[in-house]
């Protein structure tokens, strides 16, 4: 995926099939070849073999979270591989933040959960940009692109439905209920996404996503101080970094657009609304 | 720092100059103080009063630092403004970006 390889393992049925269906598009390495992570999705032994079965995540045979119901395995697979990148790729300054792509510059939708990221990213890749990722915006440290991760995208709650509507033959997972974040399912990411994922972009759009259930969609421009402050907040690997993480985060909102997108859910008018903002470079 | 009211005799500069790295865009600055980790936000006044700081590391007053800044923010009632600066380097104390000192 991407730039990562990642070793799989687990002898969950739900787990295999659910690879089978959002990796297709991925190359798979030889068992043989070196892997960044060591990750496997394996039950809880005991009477949890029996009475409300368990799943853990394990990195490099160590389970870092607590186990969860093993209904939610895939998901859990999902969370730990977002967390094996974010805590330990720090050659990258990563961001918790969707980011696509349109005439080779990204934009990048940093949020806190609810903000309604991951609908609109969904949205905007369904309507024909490519999607880099849908959690984590990985910038070199170097150059300041974005590298692509492309991985499901996952909605979560009203926006599941809300997608199955919009976007009726993007593949998606079977929704798996009553997770830490709710209702859970996962969206394939595009072939012609994953086949592209060696090509970087360059810093296009800052836009911060609020969603109000309601509210007519509003694309105002931010100063850049705010959007600068925004991705410092989202940021896992800033303090790690220091001085550098502040360069790189500087130098990004410098070649960027910042903005506001306020919305409550008609998907339309925000795929015209940023094809406009995209056109306009 | 000592402690107590600030006044016009007052000298200021910058803390750790060399550890602060920044930005300004449009009329705000985002600074970096790699003393501390900590990133702030600076509105306007608060900016410009940073930037003047960095300007003269050997210290400046807040009359030195109105005459330095009416040629950045015209504001026409000058006492106001070295009260608003006065309320500025309050400020960067605060975030341990600023201190008085004795000349």
């Amino acid at each position: 995926m991407g730039p990562i390889v990642a070793n799989i393992a687990s002898p969950f049925r739900s787990v295999e099939s659910a690879i089978a269906l959002h990796y297709a598009a991925h190359d798979v390495a030889p068992a043989t070849e070196f892997a960044d992570f060591h990750v496997a999705v394996d039950p809880v032994g005991g009477l949890r073999r029996w009475i409300r079965p368990q799943a853990f995540f394990r990195f490099d045979a160590n389970p870092p979270f607590n186990p969860l119901a093993a209904g939610q395995a895939f998901p859990l697979l999902e969370w730990g591989l977002n967390w094996c990148v974010s805590a330990h790729c720090h050659q990258y300054l990563i961001v918790h933040a969707a980011v696509i792509e349109r005439g080779g510059r990204a934009l990048i939708l940093p949020a806190p959960p609810g903000s309604g990221k991951s609908t609109l990213c969904a949205a905007l890749v369904a309507r024909g940009w490519r999607l880099l990722s849908d959690e984590l915006a990985m910038i070199d440290a170097h150059t300041r692109e974005i590298v692509p991760l492309p991985r499901p995208i996952s909605l979560k709650n009203a926006s599941i439905s809300v997608m199955s509507g919009f976007w009726p033959e993007g593949p998606m997972s079977p929704v798996v209920h009553d997770t830490l974040k709710g209702s859970v399912a996962h969206v394939r990411p595009p072939a012609s996404s994953v086949e592209r994922a060696s090509e970087r972009a360059a810093p296009g759009w800052i836009v911060l996503p609020v969603f109000r259930a309601g509210e007519s969609p509003t694309l105002t421009r931010l100063p850049r101080s705010a959007g600068f402050m925004r991705l410092v907040e989202s940021a896992f690997s800033y303090s790690v970094l220091g001085r550098l993480g502040f360069d790189i985060l500087a130098d990004v909102v410098a070649a960027s657009g910042c903005h506001e997108f306020t919305y409550g859910g008609q998907l339309d008018e925000a795929v015209r609304m940023f094809d406009a903002l995209a056109g306009d470079r | 720092m000592r402690p107590g009211r600030t006044s016009l005799m007052d000298s200021w500069r910058a803390v750790a100059p060399h550890a602060l790295v920044w930005r300004q865009w449009d009329d705000d600055v985002v600074l970096y103080n790699d003393a501390t980790g900590s990133t702030h936000q600076l509105g306007p006044l608060g900016g410009e009063v940073m930037l003047c700081l960095l300007r003269h590391p050997a210290g400046i007053d807040v009359a030195a630092l109105a005459r330095d800044m009416n040629a950045i923010i015209e504001i026409p009632d000058e006492l106001q403004l070295a009260a608003e600066i006065q309320r500025a380097l309050d400020d960067l104390v605060e975030l341990q970006l600023a201190e008085r000192f004795s000349a």
